[in-house]
């Protein structure tokens, strides 16, 4: 293991103990009994098929999400318009997924990844664009674009494509369903754990390959270190930045296809639950490496469903309390464990 | 090589008065690179003294110790005879030193008079007092004719104004002895005149003023006493009583003296006529201030064409306009070569991402390779490391991990390996020890040997004069004079010992020492 994972694995082993620590202080500060709350999260997320399934559940949207961000932070782009980009890609795919329903199915499933990435990666090449032409920071970009996109989906929604008195779209035909993963391993019975899960998977692998195995991935990390150097090695940064927003907002309109082609079979607004901002810190713990997003998603998802399970004894939002703990703890200790290192070594 | 101790001059005592400043034996080296080398100089009291030198002699590093920005490796250092030990500039400026840096350090949208008080604030209670501070700043414009209004903000007023807020921060905070970084190098003739007449205001009230510079001409108008640094060492010292200092024996010191049969290696001529690139007539202007003036170059197959100059002189901006970086420039640029090689002035901002390893570093300019493997990464680096004989432990490890010489090598490596017929190379042998040195020189030659085009930028004269075979002198933007190196007189050095070198090569330094500052007659 070279000296890079090593401070990696330390950091990330280091801002986990330390919030596990917080989480415990909490709980006593609320009153109540910390090993019983602890018992309570292992015993309904890991004793039974329901629990995992749903945890995975839970985790799949920020898988998706994840990716694409890490796209993004690996180009050193700080893409906080994650929520925006999903929330127009999904709502197109699932305008496609109706007006196509005649389509076989996974014919229709690709024609409405290729529409949802699109609509999304157009969402993510604006900022990109201000930022290259009139060197704009991305952060107030994106942070601006979720509000201009809400709006514009809301307005499209509400005028055109919903139901009446309710905020979604209508339900797509049940053919058109991603096959529940119950259907084939009973144990998960119960939860709503679907084929999107595994699309996840896939997404992730694809986005590890493309950014540790590929020249334009090697050239995107590269400008993502170092701006100037690149430029002065030849590589197009501006094509290089717009390309990373792009693909990187298009990975997050499949967010949607967990809740679409997965669970209810249509759009609603506010869907998403803050899974663009959850998966900042996703990626954040996980060194935007797409595999590790994987384990730090599972990790959130833990934490979402966990919370239900002891918002008997302590209201659930203390876990939104350990997700905070969880960002400043990974953004102190890297500082912290990279400046030991440093130390040690000369 | 000539004895160096019949350089520096007897050292005359003004006056029995305090030693101002004085540097006893400092050292300090950022990583093997000594920056300043066993360095022993006094600055007497009430005097102006100047240190001249090259980029990277040393010059900023000595005055960063005196101003507490940086601790010395090994020396002592006294000021007014009393031993100090720096750990911070407010440290330093307690002990009544000030200095105003090549970069300004105030506040665009603060007043000058709020950038003047600022961290010195003189309140009643937890109220400002602007105007107890406002008579006294007010006292000290007058004194020394500064004529600045304190409520203009810092981003309306000229530069050679903001330069004169920076000398009244010194003197709000009763500085008495005063560095300035370059102060002349933004600013125009007249202000020059300006900017000297505060600097004997100074002197008259008892200050004592440390002047970092490259121009030869004023430091003959306005120092009292001058040492010139090189390659970290002290190297001259010279009194210039009645402003008749030796400006041929200065500028011999700052660029140095000869000793080409250290780069070991022989010159062999081959060059044609073929151009491979010309720039004519290239002018580049940034934010209204010109870089280029009206330049001419070519390039032809086959030769090593050196250009020497100051830093800061229009070399980068070169670079940049033939790889085509800059564009916004008028002129021509004729070439039918597509692809240029560049070896960059600073490899860790602009030659190399420091994070990656040794193999990716060499795939990034390799438009054959598309996917990538532990196997081609492990190929690329084995390579290198075997023909351009780079020293690691671990042939994965990041770049950033390895020495300066053997970084700089991988990047040497990887622009002559595109093979491409231009190979721009920029300063490629600064703050790279003697061996890789060496080898990079040959690496050099080689190419020019195969017949390449090879731009050779760089501020050490020796190694522009051991390889280049024609010689550009670069200033304010324009090429004053091209050496032929194939000229008869010239020729005969590259044939004769070192030690009979001297006294023919002597003249040459010295005419391209002036030319370097702007003086062509």
């Amino acid at each position: 293991m070279n000296r890079k994972s090593k401070i990696n694995l330390v950091s990330i082993s280091l801002s986990l103990f330390s919030t596990v620590l917080i989480f415990f202080l909490l709980i006593l500060i609320i009153g109540k009994d910390p090993f019983e709350i602890f018992w309570l999260i292992y015993t309904d997320v890991f004793t039974s098929g329901y629990g995992i399934g749903q945890t995975l559940f839970k985790a799949t949207p920020l898988i998706i999400c994840g990716c694409g961000l890490a796209v993004c932070f690996h180009a050193s782009l700080f893409n906080i318009g994650a929520e925006g980009q999903l929330n127009a890609g999904s709502f197109v795919i699932a305008l496609v997924a109706l007006k196509l329903s005649f389509l076989p199915f996974p014919l229709l499933l690709l024609i409405c990844f290729i529409c949802g990435f699109i609509v999304s990666g157009i969402f993510g090449l604006i900022p990109a664009y201000i930022k290259v032409k009139k060197d704009v920071s991305e952060v107030i970009t994106t942070i601006m674009f979720n509000f201009i996109i809400i709006a514009l989906v809301n307005f499209f929604l509400v005028d055109f494509f919903a139901v009446k008195s309710t905020m979604r779209t209508e339900k797509i035909l049940d053919d058109d369903m991603l096959f529940k993963l119950s259907d084939y391993f009973p144990v998960f019975n119960g939860s709503s754990l679907n084929a999107a899960f595994l699309i996840a998977l896939i997404i992730s692998l694809l986005t590890y390959i493309f950014i540790y195995k590929t020249k334009i991935g090697y050239k995107l990390r590269a400008v993502g270190f170092n701006e100037t150097a690149s430029r002065y090695i030849g590589i197009k940064t501006d094509k290089i930045i717009q390309f990373a927003f792009f693909l990187g907002a298009g990975i997050t309109s499949l967010t949607g296809i967990n809740f679409v082609f997965g669970y209810k079979g249509f759009y609603e607004l506010g869907f998403s639950n803050n899974v663009g901002f959850t998966a900042i810190a996703v990626a954040l713990l996980a060194k935007n490496n797409p595999i590790g997003i994987i384990f730090s998603s599972l990790l959130f998802a833990v934490m979402d469903y966990g919370g239900l399970s002891i918002n008997q004894l302590v209201p659930k939002e203390i876990m939104l309390v350990v997700q905070g703990v969880i960002i400043l703890a990974i953004l102190s200790t890297d500082r912290l464990v990279n400046k030991y290192y440093e130390r040690k070594v000369g | 090589m000539l004895n160096l101790t019949t350089l520096i001059s007897n050292n005359i005592n003004i006056s029995n008065q305090l030693t101002a400043v004085e540097f006893e034996n400092i050292s300090k080296r950022f990583g093997k690179f000594p920056a300043n080398d066993d360095i022993s100089l006094s600055i007497e009291n009430n005097t102006v003294h100047c240190i001249l030198g090259e980029n990277g002699a040393g010059k900023s590093t000595l005055m960063k110790i005196l101003f507490g920005m940086y601790m010395p490796d090994s020396g002592r250092m006294k000021i007014y005879d009393k031993e100090v030990n720096f750990n911070s500039p407010h440290e330093a400026i307690e002990k009544k030193i000030g200095m105003v840096h090549q970069h300004f350090m105030l506040i665009e949208d603060f007043t000058v008079m709020e950038n003047v008080i600022l961290g010195d604030e003189i309140t009643k209670g937890i109220k400002l007092d602007t105007s107890g501070s406002k008579k006294i700043i007010n006292e000290l414009i007058e004194k020394y004719n500064l004529g600045l209004d304190l409520e203009k903000k810092i981003s309306e007023i000229s530069i050679s104004a903001q330069q004169k807020v920076e000398i009244l921060k010194l003197l709000f905070r009763d500085s008495e002895i005063l560095i300035f970084d370059e102060p002349t190098a933004v600013l125009s003739p007249l202000e020059v005149e300006e900017f000297f007449k505060i600097i004997r205001e100074f002197k008259k009230s008892g200050k004592t003023v440390i002047l970092i510079t490259h121009k030869l001409n004023e430091v003959r108008i306005i120092s009292d006493r001058v040492s010139v640094l090189r390659r970290g060492k002290l190297v001259y010292e010279e009194d210039n009583t009645d402003n008749n200092l030796d400006l041929g024996k200065l500028s011999r010191a700052i660029v140095g003296e000869s000793n080409i049969s250290e780069t070991g290696v022989k010159v062999k001529n081959i060059s044609s006529f073929e151009i491979s690139l010309e720039l004519k007539n290239i002018e580049l202007y940034k934010n209204k201030v010109k870089f280029i003036d009206r330049l001419n170059l070519q390039l032809k197959k086959g030769e090593i064409h050196g250009i020497c100059g100051v830093e800061g002189n229009g070399q980068n901006e070169i670079v940049d306009i033939i790889t085509g970086i800059e564009k916004n420039f008028t002129g021509e640029y004729i070439t039918k070569i597509n692809n240029i090689s560049l070896v960059p002035d600073d490899r860790l901002k602009k030659g190399m991402i420091k994070e990656f390893s040794i193999g990716e570093n060499m795939i990034l300019k390799n438009e054959k390779v598309n996917f990538i493997t532990n196997n081609t990464l492990d190929k690329n680096s084995d390579e290198v490391i075997q023909n351009y004989d780079v020293r690691v432990s671990d042939k994965r490890a990041q770049l950033g991990s390895l020495s300066g010489g053997n970084q700089q090598k991988v990047i040497v490596a990887r622009e002559i390996e595109l093979d491409n017929d231009i190979l721009i190379f920029s300063h490629p042998t600064r703050g790279v020890d003697i061996n890789a040195t060496v080898f990079i020189h040959s690496k050099i030659i080689e190419e020019r040997n195969k017949g390449k085009s090879i731009l050779l930028i760089s501020a050490d004269l020796d190694e522009l004069l051991s390889l280049s075979d024609r010689l550009s002198v670069l200033y304010n933007g324009k090429i004053i004079k091209t050496f032929d190196m194939n000229d008869a007189e010239i020729k005969v050095r590259s044939e004769l010992e070192p030690e009979q070198d001297t006294e023919i090569i002597k003249p040459l330094y010295e005419q391209i020492g002036k030319l370097m500052i702007g003086i062509t007659n």
